[in-house]
């Protein structure tokens, strides 16, 4: 894995890249910034994994004009125009998720293949996403994983002022976008099926943020969208089961190399 | 040195709750006794005129047990009728967490400009962090609204309106005065000194106004006038009783309450993100500031976050809020564990403690500031 910056319309973006072969670019979680797991480096087996900071997490420069859900994903659009690629496979978990399922309904021609990974994004009918903002540190964990210990993969180095500065910004910046409507954009479900990309929904059956029963709210609006749940996974399938997450997610890719 | 009554209103009740704030279930709230409160709570506003206050806050926040006035200004209009000299203080209005911050009100109003803390952003769904720029957009849109005349387009980031054009215009010209309720934020010190709007530093520990104080002053230099002592104010709890021994007592028993119960909230509450800018957070984190649920009995005493003891204890205390720190006006709630004892209170305070701070009993502590 090497990490690099480079800057894609004035934001300085921390890019984190490993592997060779296809390109894959994957969109993180909130709180998972900059953290190369098992699960991405057996995605660079196969793939060029490209890992970059959403702006304000993870050492990417925070952006002041980023503002709404729809400002990431041009500034997604922007960072494939910057590295020359013309189409990728595109993995996204959670936020990171959201930030596909906007880019997919743009730009589903950039798109070989399209994987959600427990997305957030849309409302579902009868549910309302856990209010993640309000919650301290033991309540946030028992909510996003099935297995508490899981959460150690995301522990901070140190609690020192710089840290807390940083888990401060990258806060922030979800806030901006995410905290009203929360971890949703109203305009989105309608749009889903704009979506033309082979589309794979991954999802942990234990998801206390967006149970399984969201999942169907996305196969029901993705033409073609298959969904692979995982029974030992909360929100986080590819931090909770990585090898799993890793092969289905490799092998969805790879079947689709030259898109539909 | 003008004194100032501050109320917060409270509903005060003991609890086990992690919050007081925000997911405190209004269960808890009995309306019977909230009636009796805010009657004997006006009551003791319209008191502390009688017995000479020089003015009457009230403030806003919502859905907690500290304070009860969601709306401001519905209890500064019944003091207004009620009342016939005092200034009536709204420290402050909540502006961004308003759709629409066009609200006027007129006469002896000094109008307060505040965010609102932490937990209001939970409990209204406003962006906190969106918050500054919303606070800066409202207050820019009310002083125009107040000052030029109507019909104006304003076309904001976050307020838009083809038409603005309030009736009435106020009484105040050109406007009430605005004072600036805060906890020391440097974006927001200088924000009030290039305005000339008077600081107020609420429930912080003596250093820390002195250092504060210090900072304000420096930025009226820098914008070219001297800082009048009127726009340097405090809000700091007294308890006063016939003995030190007495005063003690009741402040451990019903001071310490609006700390460790009326302030109690989980950390996400008191910092929603985007809330507290970096620098802000860097000073907050490294300034070694306590939570007020940390805050011992001592800490309040010692660090000078309430003034607690005899008449002539709290006059040499006092001293130094008006002699040292020069601080113009002390805004002040008194809570004696009773009604009939709050008012006792007063009375022994507007009797033994104010008089011997009437230097400037003839000077109008508004004009030329807070405008």
């Amino acid at each position: 894995m090497t990490e690099r910056a480079l800057t894609v319309r004035g934001v300085s973006v921390r890019l984190l890249s490993g592997g060779d072969g296809p390109a894959l670019l994957f969109l993180h979680a909130a709180g998972g910034a900059g953290r190369w797991l098992p699960f991405h480096e057996q995605l660079a087996r196969r793939f060029t994994l490209l890992f970059p900071s959403h702006p304000g997490h993870g050492g990417s420069a925070a952006a002041d004009w980023i503002d709404h859900i729809s400002d990431l994903a041009f500034h997604y659009l922007d960072l494939l125009d910057e590295l020359r690629l013309e189409r990728v496979h595109l993995v996204g978990a959670s936020f990171g998720g959201w930030i596909a399922a906007e880019i997919a309904v743009m730009a589903s021609h950039r798109l070989k293949s399209l994987v959600l990974i427990d997305p957030v994004g849309i409302k579902v009918d009868g549910w309302i996403y856990p209010f993640l903002f309000a919650m301290e540190l033991p309540q946030l964990v028992a909510t996003v994983f099935h297995d508490p210990m899981n959460a150690l993969a995301l522990a901070p180095a140190d609690l020192g002022v710089d840290t807390l500065v940083e888990l401060s910004r990258e806060r922030a910046a979800l806030a901006r976008v995410a905290w009203n409507p929360y971890l949703y954009n109203p305009l989105l479900k309608r749009r889903l099926c704009r979506i033309t990309a082979p589309t794979l929904l991954c999802w942990g059956e234990h998801d206390r943020v967006a149970p399984l029963q969201c999942a169907r709210a996305w196969t029901a609006e993705i033409a073609g969208a298959r969904l692979e749940a995982f029974a030992g996974s909360g929100h986080v399938p590819h931090i909770e089961e990585p090898a799993r997450a890793a092969a289905v997610v490799s092998e969805f890719c790879a079947g689709h190399e030259e898109g539909r | 040195m003008k004194f100032y009554y501050f109320h917060l209103m409270p509903y005060p009740l003991e609890h086990d709750e992690p919050s007081s704030w925000v997911t405190f279930s209004n269960r808890h709230y009995d309306p019977q006794v909230g009636h009796t409160l805010y009657n004997q709570y006006l009551d003791q506003l319209e008191y502390a005129e009688q017995l000479g206050w020089d003015g009457l806050c009230v403030n806003e926040h919502h859905q907690n047990c500290y304070g009860t006035m969601p709306s401001p200004n519905v209890m500064a209009a019944m003091l207004v009728r009620r009342t016939s000299r005092a200034r009536i203080a709204i420290l402050g209005n909540g502006l961004p967490l308003r759709e629409n911050p066009l609200r006027i009100s007129g006469g002896r109003v000094i109008s307060g400009f505040v965010r609102g803390i932490g937990p209001e952003y939970y409990s209204t769904g406003v962006n906190p962090s969106h918050s500054r720029e919303r606070f800066y957009e409202a207050a820019d849109l009310i002083i125009r609204a107040w000052t030029e005349a109507g019909p104006f387009p304003y076309d904001g980031r976050f307020y838009r309106y083809h038409f603005v054009n309030p009736w009435p215009r106020p009484l105040q010209q050109p406007h009430p005065p605005v004072w600036c309720p805060s906890q020391g934020s440097a974006e927001t010190v200088e924000w009030a000194a290039r305005r000339r709007f008077p600081y107020l530093m609420v429930f912080t520990p003596i250093k820390r106004i002195a250092q504060i104080y210090g900072e304000y002053r420096e930025a009226c230099e820098r914008n070219g006038y001297t800082a009048s002592r009127y726009q340097l104010t405090v809000n700091l709890p007294i308890i006063v009783a016939e003995s030190d021994a007495r005063a003690y007592a009741i402040a451990r028993r019903h001071a310490l309450w609006v700390y460790h119960v009326g302030l109690r909230m989980s950390l996400p509450f008191w910092q929603p993100p985007g809330y507290t800018t970096e620098p802000s957070l860097k000073r907050v984190l490294t300034s070694g500031i306590k939570l007020p649920t940390e805050l011992t009995f001592e800490d309040l005493e010692d660090g000078g976050y309430i003034i607690c003891g005899s008449p002539a204890t709290v006059r040499d205390k006092l001293k130094i809020f008006s002699d040292e720190l020069r601080a113009g006006i002390v805004c002040s709630g008194m809570n004696g564990g009773s009604h009939e004892k709050t008012l006792e209170m007063m009375q022994l305070f507007a009797e033994e403690v104010m008089p011997h701070f009437r230097e400037d009993a003839g000077v109008d502590e508004t004009a030329g500031v807070g405008r």
